[in-house]
């Protein structure tokens, strides 16, 4: 076990490229108040753990909740200072500029490339890879403008189906920042601090609801917001949709306060429970409405309480994509539900894989399903890996190692 | 010229493949993108410019010989132009189509000839005519026809029916319909009937420069000898042969088509409309009176280079593109008969499809000739509309041909049939 | 090579007998000369890529799987190209097969809602657009212009152009692909090989995706790819171009929503001001610094002959004479175009008022003269449809690149006025296009969002004139010379000395393991080359995909 936690160092904010350069001990809570200081922001999954580290995060490709931003999945993402399984030190894009000399940033010899070098992605081979080819140990990340106004509006309805193409609209437009849509559950997990207040949030919010968030940067901040705010509300007309500043429950800003840092403790998805399991994986929009129902259908076979059920949808890579995760809550001190869940989660995983859920971070048994349905892509993998781990030290049994 | 004197340009082609395609900026769908029919037929570079570009360079270099692919690669183009326009989009030092003039024109003095060819060159020869008819015939179109016959008489406005349309029966009227209209129009007409020889513009895309020569100059004879001072023709190929071949020897007559007359009587008034012609029409381009029909200007110069390395030329070079082809008068006169809608295919004008019958390739390569055909019969089709109309009996021919072979309700009717209706 | 008979035959019943030719003059118009047009080695006068054993034209991915296996079985190299714009798609010795691609050229799905397309190797961006602009969609189109396949730019090579900015670069926007690997399997990527549809190129888990491209691709030496899907864009416009004019000067009216301008900037600390404040702030749709290719001095008379149908390249020298087009060419010096799209009417008014803003602060300005509607007009459709590409060798038929290094935008403002003034006395000698040294195109945003240029120092010369040619290899040779003692590094003139050398095949293993050992990562070959080993086993591919054993 390598615990690099201990490697915290922000070594360099450069407004002016807008990149951090970070070690991977560096958690988002850490490094949004660096960056705001400069100006900058960097763009983060929905309430990260605390202590989730940014290099960690971005590595396993969680999502981000800002979709416009991510013209490649694995950004913001940039260059890499990687230690192979086979003991090289490797700068994958534009990473032998390390940026540590005051002349080199002055001269504009930054880290800001992402790809490469050359003709193989070598970032790639870390991402998602469960630490199991090598350890990054620095990466140069890119940051967006910290904006001097911001505003979040809801736009509820009671069928998902009624949201997926107004949220189309405003991805194919680039309207909104901060663009994500929750089931009622999931919203009252976010709002709530104890399982009563979370209960009664269930009842009370709209059983579906996109949040989206709107910035103006620092260049006529005001008149970006006042356009989007307008052109968004006119959207959600059009498809017989009102966006609301605040629900019950809940204000705009107070949203944007909650989503904008890191999960307080006790971490959201635990608050109800104690503990919860979640199923995630990328599909496109549009299939999100018959992957719930069958999440759906699953959890009532197995008498799982389905009020229970958080479901979060997070538009990815500009909107081409769609993460959809499930929060199965449980009582980690009851075995019955222990193992109900559990069930829950095997029946339900195989049920959305075969109807088409591409588990692209395959954690556990999600590995087995894809690699075995998937045999080119786990030869090339187990080829890949033989190069840069012969030994197979790194993190032996992940994936189709 | 000489294929040498292209050897600059093989080496200044880029292969960037536009030459493949219409202008870029003209591309409305992915169906109808593709120009040049040889190599969207045939596929292999070598049957676009860029690859003729590159045979003719492998031929120059003694690098291959001449083989029955060589032949095919040749004698497959079309000589259609729209090559030059596309490449001319861009390109101000490149003549694509004159290359292959060239090149087709190198094969024939090199002896590698057709036999389809021959057998046009043999018809010519003794008849006068690329239709393997006899010459006595050549008159019969205009039988009854109150008009004058050149050179006997003197005219100062020569009709030049063209092989096509004096033996093709089903086009003789056209001739006449055309013949009658500029007569009541007042013009001072004549044609030459069976004294009429062929305009040699179908053999000098097929490399048959000297009989082309020939012609061209036992015509101008007759012309002068006529006191011709204006040719009309309704044939685009002829037209194209009068108006950009023949004077580079010498030729100073006025050249119309039909098309342009016409166009011209509309506008003075002397031309009106009676009768509705109630029709859906597309109007197909024919490449000899579009992109190929602009005028001519004589240019005897040198290549210079300014800026050290900037081609140009001195004197100043014109520049044959398609910008300044017949493309408005035919459009005009459909807009102007009453009941006729006239909608667009997609390649049109400069950067119109071929109808697949020009330099030699109908006689030659029947298949790929019906096929280019079809072509555009299915693009006339996409627009909805009743008849594809064109000005060119070429044009026309090769398009009832390719009909014939199958059960499309599509009409191809020539401009002048519809004006007819529409008097 | 001539192919053995057995072996031709064989070929021969995978593609059919009209699909197949080892004709020698069909092999010749199968070359490329080494004297030309952004292929990064040389140039090279009269010398030409090798000519290979036979070309194949496949209709299908089954096909292509067929060939490669039989290439494996008789050890043959293969290479595959779809448009032969480039010395990149042509064999690089002369018992390799040649496979022309552009039989397979269906446009297979536009996902409207999902916003990609998945599309085979013959699809031109240009012909992909035309399509997707019917449903409110755009692609990306690479620089090289819309003549170029998309599915070989995203996968094979490069895929930088003007619509970085905004829609991203073919690296951002390729998504799952459908590959024929070097021994002939099938290798369908990301969530493709899950059966779950194009949209994802990731995963899962570590990308296999790295594998196929990283910052460049393998040029056509690691297999064949049959299929791929790209992210598209948003396109609020009319469903095709209005284009009108007089050939070659096209110009497309479109509505209110979308604007052309030049801007120009006081220096180049003001420009690097400006495209940075542009990048934060999250304006245009595509940018560029597009007509500068033809020289600080020549373009803006480049402008004007181009948008009149009635001028030539022989009216250049009367419109370098005259005082308004000097005073332009002037105030065009430090420039770049930009294309702002508005989504809708408050959009684009909120980003027209933010570029004026932008303006104010970094001190630029827009070039009016460029403003003028025709010429407006002819900017806008030149820059959506980059359909004017062959433009790059307009003035004597050839033209490379040299410098070009990626970088951050201060570092390409800071080296841009010393690697033009560097030029400009290379071309007193006479061997290129005099235009003014600073001959710097490339795009105002490598990547989606921005964040780097690169700029290639467009050098015309005349292919068909020994002395241009050659004093275009020693000017090449003396910026690669230059741009190290400079410690800015190996420009993009060398991009591809190690695959190909004089004599059109290539490079000797020396040679390139010299320049591979003098990269700033060495090691980055020797991975390639495990990469090569274990999908490549038989070494059926050129040496465009760099390695290092």
């Amino acid at each position: 076990m390598v615990d690099l936690r201990g490697m915290k160092r922000i070594l360099k904010i450069d407004r002016r490229n807008r990149l951090a350069l970070i070690e991977p001990g560096v958690t988002y809570a850490e490094l949004q108040p660096a960056l705001q200081e400069e100006g900058l922001r960097i763009i983060s999954p929905l309430l990260a753990r605390k202590n989730k580290s940014v290099i960690a995060s971005l590595l396993e490709r969680e999502p981000v909740i800002s979709p416009k931003y991510q013209w490649n999945l694995v950004e913001p993402l940039r260059s890499l200072e990687i230690v192979w399984g086979n003991g090289d030190k490797f700068y994958s894009g534009s990473g032998t500029f390390r940026g540590e000399k005051d002349e080199d940033w002055q001269a504009g010899l930054v880290p800001v490339v992402g790809p490469g070098p050359n003709q193989l992605d070598f970032n790639r081979f870390v991402s998602a890879a469960q630490g199991s080819m090598g350890i990054v140990t620095w990466a140069s990340v890119k940051c967006e403008v910290y904006p001097q106004a911001r505003k979040l509006f809801f736009i509820p309805a009671e069928k998902l189906e009624d949201l997926i193409d107004f949220t189309y609209k405003l991805l194919k437009f680039r309207f909104g920042d901060e663009l994500f849509i929750l089931n009622n559950t999931c919203l009252a997990n976010i709002l709530g601090s104890q399982a009563a207040e979370i209960e009664f949030q269930k009842n009370e919010l709209p059983a579906w609801t996109v949040v989206v968030g709107i910035t103006g940067g620092h260049i006529l901040a005001e008149e970006k917001l006042a356009a989007q705010e307008a052109d968004i509300c006119d959207i959600a007309q059009q498809y017989g949709l009102r966006m609301v500043p605040a629900l019950q429950g809940v204000r705009g800003d107070e949203m944007l306060d909650i989503i904008l840092g890191p999960s307080p403790e006790p971490y959201w998805k635990l608050r109800y429970k104690g503990g919860s399991q979640e199923i995630f994986f990328l599909t496109t929009l549009d299939k999100t409405p018959r992957f719930v129902t069958t999440l759906l259908s699953a959890a009532n076979e197995r008498q799982y309480p389905v009020p229970d059920i958080g479901v979060y949808l997070q538009p990815v890579h500009q909107g081409v994509g769609c993460h959809c995760e499930f929060m199965l809550p449980f009582d980690r001190a009851n075995q019955a539900e222990v193992r109900k869940t559990r069930d829950l989660f095997r029946d339900a995983s195989h049920r959305l894989f075969r109807q088409g859920a591409y588990f692209s971070r395959p954690y556990g048994i999600w590995a087995d399903m894809v690699y075995n349905a998937d045999a080119r892509t786990m030869l090339v993998t187990q080829k890949v890996k033989n190069i840069f781990d012969p030994g197979h030290v790194m993190n032996p049994g992940k994936l189709c190692f | 010229m000489a294929l040498e004197d292209f050897a600059a340009e093989m080496d200044r082609c880029s292969s960037c493949s536009y030459c493949k395609w219409m202008p870029f900026d003209q591309i409305k769908s992915w169906r109808f993108a593709k120009n040049c029919p040889s190599i969207a037929y045939h596929n292999f570079n070598s049957y676009s410019a860029r690859g003729r570009y590159l045979v003719a360079r492998s031929l120059l270099n003694e690098q291959s010989e001449t083989s029955d692919t060589v032949r095919q690669v040749v004698y497959t183009c079309l000589a259609c132009g729209s090559c030059d326009v596309s490449c001319k989009g861009c390109r101000y030092n490149l003549e694509p189509l004159e290359m292959v003039r060239e090149l087709k024109s190198h094969l024939v003095e090199d002896g590698q000839r057709l036999g389809e060819h021959l057998a046009i060159i043999e018809s010519l020869r003794k008849e006068n005519n690329t239709m393997g008819a006899a010459r006595s015939g050549r008159g019969a179109w205009a039988d009854g026809l109150k008009v004058k016959h050149l050179p006997a008489e003197k005219a100062e406005v020569l009709f030049h029916a063209g092989c096509r349309i004096s033996y093709d029966k089903e086009f003789q009227k056209n001739a006449r319909f055309a013949v009658q209209i500029l007569l009541d129009a007042g013009v001072d007409l004549g044609i030459l009937g069976e004294q009429e020889m062929c305009c040699g513009g179908r053999i000098y895309s097929m490399g048959y420069r000297d009989d082309f020569t020939r012609l061209a100059k036992a015509n101008m004879a007759t012309w002068t000898k006529s006191g011709v001072t204006t040719v009309v023709t309704s044939c685009s190929d002829g037209y194209h042969a009068f108006k950009r071949l023949y004077p580079k020897l010498g030729s100073e007559v006025e050249v119309l088509h039909t098309v342009e007359y016409i166009d011209r009587l509309i506008k003075e008034g002397q031309l009106k409309f009676k009768n509705e012609v109630p029709l859906t029409v597309t109007y197909h381009d024919p490449c000899h009176l579009g992109r190929q029909g602009e005028p001519y200007i004589p240019w005897d110069g040198v290549e210079k280079k300014i800026k050290s390395q900037v081609v140009v030329y001195e004197p100043k070079k014109p520049r044959y593109n398609g910008a300044w082809g017949i493309y408005d008068p035919p459009r005009d006169i459909l807009r102007s008969i009453p009941g006729i809608e006239l909608v667009e295919m997609e390649r049109i004008r400069e950067y119109s499809w071929c109808c697949g019958a020009g330099g030699g390739v109908r006689e030659a390569y029947p298949e790929f000739s019906t096929w280019t055909a079809n072509e555009r019969i299915i693009e006339a089709g996409s627009t909805g509309a009743e008849a594809l109309v064109t000005a060119c009996p070429w044009c026309e021919r090769n398009f009832l041909d390719a009909i014939n072979g199958q059960d499309s309700g599509m009409k191809v009717l020539d401009i002048i049939e519809l004006v007819q209706r529409a008097l | 090579m001539t192919l053995p008979k057995n072996v031709y035959k064989a070929f021969e019943d995978i593609v059919g007998a009209t699909n197949i030719s080892d004709d020698p003059v069909v092999l010749d118009s199968y070359r490329y000369s080494l004297a030309h047009t952004a292929i990064h080695l040389g140039p090279y006068y009269n010398t030409f890529t090798p000519r290979g054993a036979a070309v194949l034209l496949p209709g299908s991915a089954e096909e292509v799987q067929a060939i490669v296996k039989l290439c494996n079985k008789y050890k043959i190299k293969f290479k595959a190209s779809s448009t032969f714009w480039s010395a990149q798609g042509y064999p690089s010795e002369e018992n390799t097969i040649q496979l022309d691609m552009r039989r397979m050229d269906r446009i297979l799905e536009i996902d409207e809602k999902n916003m990609f397309a998945v599309v085979e190797p013959g699809v031109i961006a240009a012909t992909l657009q035309a399509e997707t602009m019917k449903v409110g969609l755009n692609t990306h189109i690479a620089g090289s212009g819309c003549s170029c396949s998309v599915l070989a730019s995203a996968t094979s090579y490069f895929g930088s152009g003007p619509s970085n900015l905004y829609g991203g670069w073919f690296y951002d926007n390729l998504l799952g692909m459908e590959w024929v690997m070097p021994t002939g399997e099938i290798f369908r990527t990301g969530s493709l090989g899950s059966d779950c549809g194009w949209f994802c190129g990731e995963g899962p888990g570590p990308s296999m995706k790295g594998v196929a491209r990283g910052f460049l691709g393998a040029k056509g030496a690691m297999g064949v790819f049959t299929k791929c899907a790209v992210k598209l864009f948003a396109w609020p416009g009319p469903e095709s171009l209005p284009v009108e004019g007089t050939i070659p000067s096209y110009r497309a009216k479109l509505p209110d929503n979308f604007k052309a301008y030049t801007l120009a900037f006081p220096s180049w600390k003001a420009w690097a001001d400006g495209v940075y404040t542009i990048w934060d702030t999250g304006i245009g749709y595509l940018a560029h610094r597009q007509f500068n290719m033809f020289g600080r001095d020549l373009k803006f008379a480049m402008v004007k002959i181009l948008t009149d149908p009635t001028k030539t390249l022989g009216d250049l020298e009367e419109f370098l004479a005259d005082l308004e087009v000097q005073e332009v060419t002037g105030q065009m010096k430090r420039d770049f175009q930009i294309v702002l799209v508005g989504m809708t009417p408050r959009d684009m008014a909120w980003q027209e008022k933010a570029l004026d803003e932008i303006l104010a602060r970094s001190g630029g300005w827009k070039v009016e003269a460029m403003n003028v509607p025709e010429i407006h007009d002819w900017a806008l459709l030149y820059l959506i449809r980059l359909g004017h590409k062959n433009l790059n060798l307009v003035f004597g038929g050839s033209y490379d690149g040299c410098f070009g290094l990626p970088g951050s935008a201060d570092f390409g403002a800071s080296n841009a006025e010393e690697a033009g003034q560097f030029k400009k006395e290379w071309e007193q000698r006479g061997a290129v296009v005099e235009a003014g040294g600073d001959c710097q195109m490339g795009p105002i945003g490598g990547q989606g969002g921005g964040g780097t240029c690169l700029w290639e120092n467009f050098t015309c010369f005349d292919p068909s004139d020994k002395f241009s040619t050659e004093g275009t290899l020693e000017f090449f040779d003396a910026a690669t010379e230059y741009g190290i003692k400079r410690g800015w590094g190996v420009g993009m003139e060398k991009w591809n000395g190690a695959a190909r050398g004089p004599d059109g095949k290539t490079t000797s293993k020396e040679e390139r393991d010299k320049m591979h050992l003098s990269a700033p990562q060495p090691n980055v070959f020797r991975y390639q080359h495990k990469v090569r080993e274990a999908l490549n086993p038989n070494n059926l591919g050129d040496e465009y995909f760099c390695r290092k054993n």
